[in-house]
């Protein structure tokens, strides 16, 4: 039923077209990231209103399928005066989305540190900056560190949508090979093995990131 | 332990997968006969063939099949899937004929057996109204021009662009309605479809949407599919006996001016198509 | 909006809802069974329980979906659509589940383990009673956020002819050619749902504070 011949010829434009599924995902990532710990600070440490607005957009954004958001904002866009190039586009919706969730893990973990620690801090004269880096971070990273994997995981199967925007991402390239081959199966292995190597490539990460944490003494409690 | 186990579920698949494959070897119209359904696949945003309009699945393909269904004593049980579905959907026995329609292309027919065509498929263009600069089709020359992913259309696009002066820019969309909003969006000057689907799109929103005329493709012709299994042979000619007559008396014609506005002269058969 | 329209997109969002609640269910005890398994001495359960989740949370939800509706009936097993949706986002939802109730089993204090085991509590008893309430407990929050997502990837389903909300709304935007107003009005009853689903956990969580749990 598989023909393994058919596989290994396309390789070299999967392979391509996994490059950028590849690069959009670790991009959006470190950049939602970056974006989650901005807007989990912003909550805690800006003013209300600033906390309120954020909470709200986070509810949209979660609350509301990829496609509809990325649909809108490309196709949409223009309307309004913002008129983005496909890449460009998917990068912005991807990091947005990535961030609000991100941003729900890490406020997560900042209450799960112990009152204690920052106490404790506090008594060995630390300033309110270095209970910060020193203290509260390394721990809310170590406690975070499995749930960001596993949103980093569901962020890489939505870079899948940004088909419909036109980026010649993996299901995009992968799709277009079984329709013109009319290999369907073929098309469906190497579907799953594409997207399954990139998953456990992360995971794999997630747990050199937990070990090197683990050096350090910092532990999930 | 879990050796055994394993031996024993590929064992019981392999034994299930005979069972089936038997099953499967039987006549498509005696099967179709004995449970009185035939079972259509298609994709339902493909107007004016497939379509829901007002919470009802309506187009030329409802009509034609309900007319077919009627002359053979045969339920219509349709199957709507996305596009990509489709043909696997065919490979995996879900139904018996595909309706879509599909252009007739010389790759399709090495796969696929085609009833007779029931409309035009030539490739055309959409604009937005009013470009003055894009008047005829090789205007598109230098521009960017957008398509359907793996279809006929986007063939023939490419091979019309490369007729031109300067080079086309081309952009594949995974749905045509995906590619009429980013039309309408400013991004793209103009896509690509066959001129019975976007002079029906043009007729809906005048507002937004302008027929390129004439058509640029070479001539080609939309038809229903079925497999080329020995199987399903005598389905094939009961279907197309059945096209071919709703041709001869006149209710082809009828429905093509009911949902196209106009009737379009159609071959018995396509023997050797351009594509 | 026009009024036809929205009617037939509320009506969608029936099968999303149905769809995505016998699913949560379903893989809730699904996800019980494959974290037990996971979390057995015995090499013969943990092994495949974990390929179980590797596979489901490595291989797209569409490539699991077609593979459940395309390839089964080779080996005789042909599903309707709406069914293989159903077992598609089960195990799917199944296989996070399981990953999210381990660390739940793992948080469960060993001195209550211990104090069950001493007043007689049979290892099953002390399965139903103690360990799963607890765990489940633990967990709520992720459970109540798989539901979401579940709720959401429910948009894969159209790929096995199911017309759910996602799918309703390509469909009228291609017969209507004026696709924003209706993608946004999908997503504002995507959102809508997750009020509910939210509202649903908060109110699940007050009453396991002071549960038996």
């Amino acid at each position: 039923m598989l023909d393994p011949s058919f596989i290994v010829a396309q390789l070299p434009a999967v392979l391509g077209a996994a490059a950028v599924t590849a690069w959009i995902w670790a991009a959006s990532a470190i950049l939602g990231v970056a974006g989650g710990v901005g807007i989990a600070l912003a909550r805690r440490f800006g003013p209300r209103p600033v906390d309120l607005a954020l909470k709200f957009s986070i509810e949209m954004v979660r609350g509301s399928p990829f496609l509809v958001q990325l649909f809108l904002l490309y196709y949409g866009g223009p309307y309004v005066g913002l008129s983005l190039d496909p890449v460009p586009a998917g990068l912005l919706a991807l990091t947005v989305y990535g961030a609000a969730y991100y941003s729900e893990i890490i406020r997560g973990g900042f209450a799960a540190v112990p009152p204690g620690h920052v106490e404790a801090a506090a008594c060995l004269g630390f300033t309110h900056a270095q209970t910060l880096l020193r203290v509260e971070i390394p721990e809310v990273a170590a406690v975070v560190l499995p749930a960001l994997v596993n949103m980093t995981i569901l962020l890489l199967k939505e870079t899948a949508v940004l088909s419909v925007i036109t980026v010649p991402e993996l299901t995009m390239a992968i799709s277009a090979i079984g329709s013109e081959s009319y290999r369907f199966v073929e098309a469906l292995f190497l579907l799953a093995l594409f997207y399954w190597g990139l998953v456990e490539g992360c995971g794999v990460l997630g747990r050199f990131a937990e070990a090197r944490l683990a050096r350090f003494g910092v532990a999930a409690p | 332990m879990t050796k055994r186990l394993f031996l024993k579920a590929a064992f019981g698949l392999t034994l299930l997968g005979i069972a089936s494959g038997t099953a499967r070897a039987d006549d498509a119209l005696a099967r179709v006969r004995a449970t009185g359904t035939l079972k259509v696949g298609t994709e339902t945003a493909f107007a004016p063939f497939d379509f829901i309009d007002a919470g009802q699945h309506v187009g030329l393909n409802v009509d034609l099949f309900e007319a077919l269904g009627k002359d053979m004593g045969l339920k219509i049980q349709w199957v709507a899937l996305p596009w990509e579905g489709v043909l696997p959907g065919l490979q995996a026995g879900k139904f018996d004929v595909v309706a879509g329609p599909v252009t007739i292309t010389k790759a399709r027919m090495e796969r696929y057996r085609f009833l007779p065509p029931i409309a035009d498929a030539t490739d055309a263009l959409l604009k937005r109204p009013n470009e003055a600069d894009l008047a005829k089709p090789a205007d598109i020359s230098g521009k960017t021009v957008g398509a359907g992913k793996a279809s006929s259309q986007l063939a023939q696009l490419q091979d019309y662009a490369k007729t031109l002066g300067q080079p086309v820019t081309i952009r594949e969309y995974v749905g045509n309605t995906d590619a009429y909003a980013d039309l309408a969006a400013g991004r793209i000057a103009a896509v690509a479809n066959s001129y019975t689907n976007i002079a029906y799109v043009a007729k809906q929103r005048p507002d937004t949407f302008a027929v390129v005329e004439p058509p640029f493709g070479p001539k080609s012709y939309f038809g229903y599919l079925i497999p080329k299994a020995p199987e399903s042979a005598t389905l094939a000619d009961a279907l197309s006996a059945g096209i071919v007559k709703m041709k001869a008396d006149g209710r082809l014609a009828a429905l093509q001016k009911k949902w196209f506005g106009a009737a379009s002269d159609t071959p018995d058969a396509v023997t050797a198509p351009e594509l | 909006m026009n009024p036809a329209l929205f009617r037939l997109l509320v009506e969608a969002t029936g099968y999303t809802v149905a769809l995505s609640a016998v699913s949560i269910v379903a893989g809730l005890a699904v996800g019980l069974a494959v974290a037990t398994a996971m979390l057995s001495r015995r090499r013969a359960l943990s092994m495949p329980a974990r390929a179980f989740v590797s596979f489901f949370r490595g291989v797209p939800l569409l490539v699991q979906l077609l593979l459940i509706y395309n390839l089964l009936p080779s080996v005789g097993i042909d599903l309707p659509g709406i069914v293989a949706a159903a077992i598609g986002l089960t195990l799917c939802t199944a296989a996070y589940q399981a990953e999210t109730l381990r660390g739940g089993f793992a948080g469960v204090p060993r001195g209550l383990v211990e104090a069950a085991d001493m007043v007689g509590l049979t290892p099953v008893q002390l399965f139903w009673r103690i360990r799963v309430p607890i765990a489940v407990k633990l967990t709520l929050p992720s459970l109540v956020s798989e539901a979401i997502m579940i709720l959401k990837a429910s948009s894969l389903v159209s790929v096995v002819g199911v017309v759910e909300l996602t799918r309703m709304a390509q469909d009228l935007a291609a017969s209507t050619y004026r696709p924003l107003p209706i993608y946004a009005t999908a997503g504002a009853l995507y959102i809508a749902v997750d009020w509910g689903i939210a509202g649903l956990g908060h109110a699940l969580e007050r009453r396991s504070r002071w549960g038996r749990a």
